[in-house]
């Protein structure tokens, strides 16, 4: 077990490496003078200049080099100081966003996070807990009820969802708002006196005893919470409730009943550990997804997490910012990977042994 | 002998889509204690679903247990509540199933699974539960069993997989064992030492046991009475020696027929009952075998035989007198 987990760890750099590359290799399509006016604010207008620049960021140099200048930095020869190299956490610099990229993912990655972390209970729990149901009611009208519940939640393209959320409970009747705080709690959080220990809004309120602040954050989360989830119920129900109806029919649910287990411990020690395999796979991408940002959902509730960000970034043709937010989401996808192939691990023992 | 468990007139459907399915259709029979009984028919023939039924396991819906009673200690286990039938399956009946491959769950330890029984019908703690469970596997002769119970199915090859079964459906002590197909998804050789095996602890434990299989051989060498099986039916039902000696349903003649021999000549092709067994969407108003019969007479498709008696302890549905060819 430990070997099988050290092993893929060890991979792991490696995998990072290629992503790396893949991404340095798109943005090498571009033109030296076009990642001149990229990296640069003020473009410059005549060739001598931008022959300059190029010159003094070594864009004409081989592709390695620049790889390396890219990832490790480069040393200035007259101060002998390091410059760039996202190794030193120097992505550059957002136009979209006026700042530093840095700074940017240090600002709206937190918000991405508390918004996953309330999620997935939610999406993932409430999702396989409905496939269960509709196993365990197998065709009856329970089952029925839950799969029109299920596709209806599918077939919404989720800005669709989200407006019509939007118009009910912020139009009409103003319990869930959008954006992530109220203007006075913002206020409060952004002043002197709050101290921000995780930068994940309900966490902090908590810790500084500031429930009303916690309330605040909580009721900005509903509506993305159950955007997110209901667009994704009909496939963890889907998933679940024909895993479960497989292995229902396995020879080994028979033995269990043959043996005299009762029929709630037939479902939950013997069909339904086997059935959530297929679920941890899923889970893995989509707890991955809520990681990397959730461009729209994120959009249409103004919600300030590195989805919104991208989405701005796109639209102002902001390919640092773009290319940057990319690299965090395959890192973050190598990650999710990695805990979902230790969970298998967990699950199931032929992957253990093996 | 006292007799064990008795079924009478089972008759088991399953309503398919394409219409309902007689799988089962008046079975009866009875076991003695300490008796082993052979049930023979080709797949299909409903020899599992019969033995599946009187236990309550197939699947309803679709599988519905129209009539018939299952007297096991006096009690119906057709008529028992889902709580006390449980405590019958595993704890009085024990059951092994064909693949042992599939039918032991991956996921948990093969000790885990052993402990179960033991835990829901003898009312066991986990230690004693674990040491009964090593007991067992040496019961069945697997080396090193403190070790193994630690291990999963698919670290067990097949064979030693089928012995933990039987392990694990003799761990209460039942008073019968119910074994279908144990040994056909085995090889030869394994087969053979599985029933050495039982042939053993049947000595040793003095259960009854009901074999089914469709391999005429197998049941030979292990039981004394033997059912066949033919659309749901008991077309014939005697004891082992007669039935070899003197087969008189013409199914029956066809099956031993079909079996090769030592002593046959070895070009001669082996004869093989023309036709395939029909699917009962219908009961049938004739007797089911009669489309395949080489014996057939007028009466066959008239009026379907029941179950007569053809000599001593031996039992045929059939018109004809095999051996003179005339009518019964």
């Amino acid at each position: 077990m430990t070997q099988y987990i050290v092993r893929r760890l060890l991979l792991m750099p490696l995998t990072l490496i290629g992503v790396t590359l893949l991404i340095f290799g798109m943005l090498s399509f571009l033109s030296p003078a076009e990642r001149v006016s990229l990296y640069v604010r003020d473009i410059p207008k005549n060739d001598i200049v931008m022959n300059s620049l190029i010159e003094r960021y070594g864009l004409n140099d081989p592709f390695l080099v620049q790889y390396y200048h890219w990832l490790v930095g480069q040393k200035d020869a007259s101060t002998g100081e390091w410059a760039g190299g996202i190794l030193r956490g120097n992505f550059g610099y957002s136009r979209s966003a006026n700042q530093n990229i840095v700074d940017l993912i240090k600002r709206r990655f937190p918000a991405t996070v508390e918004l996953a972390l309330y999620s997935i209970v939610p999406l993932i729990g409430v999702g396989t807990w409905l496939g269960i149901v509709a196993a365990k009611n197998h065709n009856n009208i329970i089952d029925q009820i839950a799969r029109i519940f299920g596709i209806l939640g599918y077939s919404f393209p989720s800005f669709v969802f989200g407006l019509l959320m939007l118009m009910f409970f912020y139009a009409k009747y103003q319990i869930f708002p959008p954006d992530r705080l109220s203007n006075w709690a913002n206020l409060v959080v952004t002043g002197e006196g709050f101290t921000s220990y995780t930068s994940l809004v309900t966490i902090d309120a908590l810790l500084n005893g500031r429930f009303d602040i916690f309330l605040d954050a909580l009721r900005h989360l509903v509506l993305p919470i159950l955007t997110l989830s209901y667009i994704n119920w009909a496939l963890y129900l889907r998933i679940m409730r024909s895993s479960m109806l497989e292995s229902m029919n396995q020879d080994y649910v028979v033995t269990a009943r043959a043996k005299g287990v009762k029929e709630k411990d037939v479902v939950n020690k013997h069909a339904r550990p086997n059935a959530m395999i297929p679920i941890v796979t899923m889970s893995g991408m989509t707890i991955a997804g809520l990681l990397s940002g959730v461009t729209i959902t994120e959009t249409i509730f103004i919600y300030p997490g590195i989805g919104s960000a991208a989405a701005a970034a796109s639209t102002q043709l902001d390919v640092v910012t773009i290319l940057s937010l990319v690299l965090l989401t395959g890192f973050i996808l190598l990650v999710a990977n990695l805990i979902v192939d230790i969970t298998y691990a967990f699950l199931d023992p032929r992957v253990r042994l093996s | 002998m006292a007799e064990l468990y008795s079924v009478k007139d089972l008759e088991t459907q399953f309503h398919t889509r394409e219409g309902t399915v007689h799988a089962v259709n008046g079975v009866s029979f009875s076991l003695q204690e300490g008796e082993t009984l052979g049930i023979v028919g080709e797949s299909g023939c409903g020899k599992s679903v019969s033995m599946l039924s009187t236990l309550r396991l197939i699947p309803q819906p679709p599988g519905e247990i129209v009539s018939g009673e299952a007297i096991f200690q006096g009690r119906d286990l057709l008529k028992l509540s889902a709580e006390e039938l449980r405590h019958v399956r595993g704890g009085q009946i024990g059951f092994v199933f064909q693949d042992p491959m599939t039918s032991f769950n991956p996921v948990q330890t093969i000790g885990k699974q052993l402990m179960e029984p033991l835990e829901i019908h003898l009312g066991m703690n986990k230690k004693q539960a674990w040491d009964r469970a090593i007991e067992m596997l040496r019961m069945v002769r697997i080396p090193n069993p403190e070790d193994r119970l630690k291990d999963y199915p698919h670290q067990f090859s097949g064979g030693m997989r089928q012995r933990a079964m039987i392990a694990m459906a003799l761990a209460c002590s039942p008073q019968v064992l119910i074994a279908d197909e144990p040994t056909t998804s085995l090889d030869v050789t394994i087969q053979a030492q599985i029933m050495d095996l039982v042939t053993s602890l049947r000595k040793e434990l003095g259960m009854a046991i009901i074999w089914i299989t469709h391999d005429l051989g197998v049941v030979a060498g292990l039981a004394e009475r033997v059912i066949v099986m033919y659309a749901g039916y008991i077309v014939e039902e005697a004891r082992v020696k007669d039935l070899y000696a003197k087969p008189e349903h013409p199914y029956t003649l066809g099956l031993l027929r079909s079996l090769p021999r030592l002593d046959m000549d070895e070009k001669k092709r082996l004869a093989s009952i023309e036709g395939v067994p029909p699917v009962l969407f219908k009961k049938p108003k004739f007797c089911p075998f009669a489309s395949r019969c080489p014996y057939r007479i007028e009466k066959c498709l008239e009026e379907n035989p029941s179950l007569m008696l053809v000599g001593e302890n031996h039992k045929a549905a059939c018109w004809v007198d095999t051996y003179t060819g005339k009518e019964r």
